[in-house]
């Protein structure tokens, strides 16, 4: 399908939540891509990794044409810029203030939801059930960004679903491990997941539950 | 007719400038509603109850926060110069640049200023290798964006007025003229920029205030 102005190549991990944002947001506006696995587990990234992203060598990678877009936030930026102008589907909003609300609880996210959950998976003892608080009340927040909406932003999947969804594939890890339910804790934004994942672009992407969660123990040391 | 526009700020805030700056490059008028930050406003609580912290645009009914989201949203909500280009990738790139300086290099150049001994010599050698890219970015342009300050510029402003205030206070130099030419001299053209006369901050006003908080600035640092 679309691929104005050259071939479009994604480097990315399977378990890369940030990349999965890049990946469902190419599937959305049905913007055929290359796949290129970077394997984060090795300690050293790539020559193709170090020559496109000099600056941070992170990844999701978006290539087009051969140019390198780096950053996930960044690349659905440019991916609604350059695919969801025709007509079809859009990530985000035409509206200057809803498109400022969403880039907000995109960078709520990643300024807070992220470190949160990582100290949470990270951290024992007290220090892990404040964090655990602070990860849930953040939940909570953005259940509110929610409110009777289908998706955050509205009627229509977008660019706050795709930024917010990849975390959900930890969600089953954050329960293990810090013994509560999401059901219970945040049920409306709970069935949000559910109507994501029936999206043929969140199903293809989003990757096992349980896989996730032995990865993410391994990486951050969590022994029970 | 468009609503009332209103800017909650701090003295000294970089953050707060970057708003005034798209505000003024926009041509639009706004009232600057200045907050006093060791004794948060009940308006500032109410508009922005995520973080609480400036700047906040007031458009009318409706608050935005946060820096670069509300540059962005007075480049598209109203007329005049674009702050952003055109291109998509250029976007792309401009977008990159400002998140860099934001999220990467800001508190290394701020540690580099306000710390002390090894630990200074840390951060300003992690601050100066980020510095260079930025230097790279510049050569041969007048602006990031080219001839007129647009998005990048804004998302650097603390490295224009704010630089030379925090060399004078501190009593250290990072960004070293011969090492950093283009950065030097893009920050003398920033602060002379006609459009921008309207919002610079008063650079004497910027003196007192660190000069003043210099401890608490340096406690925070060195925490």
């Amino acid at each position: 399908m679309a691929t104005a102005g050259g071939e479009v190549t994604c480097v990315d991990f399977w378990a890369n939540g940030f990349g999965m944002r890049a990946r469902i947001a190419l599937r959305e506006l049905g913007v055929a891509f290359r796949y290129v696995e970077e394997d984060l587990r090795s300690g050293d990234r790539s020559e193709l990794v170090r020559r496109m992203n000099p600056v941070h060598r992170s990844i999701p990678i978006l290539i087009h044409g051969g140019r390198p877009v780096c950053g996930s936030v960044n690349i659905l930026e440019y991916v609604d810029e350059t695919w969801g102008n025709d007509g079809g589907p859009r990530l985000l909003p035409r509206d200057p203030l809803q498109r400022a609300h969403a880039r907000f609880w995109a960078d709520f996210v990643d300024q807070k939801v992220f470190s949160t959950q990582t100290r949470f998976l990270k951290s024992k003892g007290a220090e892990k059930e404040a964090a655990k608080e602070e990860l849930l009340d953040q939940l909570r927040r953005l259940e509110e960004v929610l409110g009777d909406k289908t998706f955050l932003a509205g009627d229509e999947f977008g660019f706050l679903d795709a930024v917010l969804i990849p975390f959900s594939s930890m969600f089953h890890g954050y329960e293990q491990h810090g013994g509560f339910s999401l059901e219970t804790e945040c049920p409306s934004l709970m069935r949000w997941v559910r109507r994501c994942k029936e999206r043929d672009s969140v199903k293809s992407v989003l990757p096992d539950e349980d896989e996730m969660y032995e990865l993410h123990k391994k990486w951050y040391g969590i022994s029970e | 007719m468009s609503s009332p526009v209103k800017v909650i700020c701090a003295l000294g805030s970089p953050y707060s400038h970057s708003v005034e700056a798209a505000l003024c490059l926009k041509g639009v008028p706004y009232e600057l509603i200045r907050e006093e930050l060791s004794n948060k406003s009940e308006l500032l609580l109410k508009h922005n109850p995520v973080h609480k912290k400036v700047p906040v645009l007031l458009h009318g009914d409706h608050a935005v926060c946060e820096s670069l989201v509300i540059v962005e949203y007075v480049d598209e909500a109203f007329d005049g110069p674009p702050l952003m280009p055109t291109d998509p990738y250029d976007r792309a790139m401009a977008r990159f640049w400002a998140d860099f300086m934001q999220n990467k290099l800001l508190e290394l150049f701020w540690l580099a200023h306000w710390t002390e001994g090894e630990v200074q010599k840390r951060f300003a050698k992690e601050a100066k290798e980020n510095l260079t890219l930025l230097e790279v970015q510049l050569r041969g342009k007048r602006f990031f964006g080219g001839d007129t300050v647009g998005y990048i510029d804004i998302a650097c402003c603390v490295l224009a007025p704010w630089l030379s205030v925090l060399e004078e206070v501190t009593g250290v130099i990072v960004v070293d003229e011969s090492e950093y030419p283009a950065l030097r001299q893009w920050e003398k053209e920033y602060n002379s920029y006609d459009a921008l006369k309207p919002c610079l901050p008063d650079r004497d006003q910027l003196v007192a205030y660190f000069t003043e908080n210099k401890e608490r600035y340096k406690m925070f640092a060195n925490a």
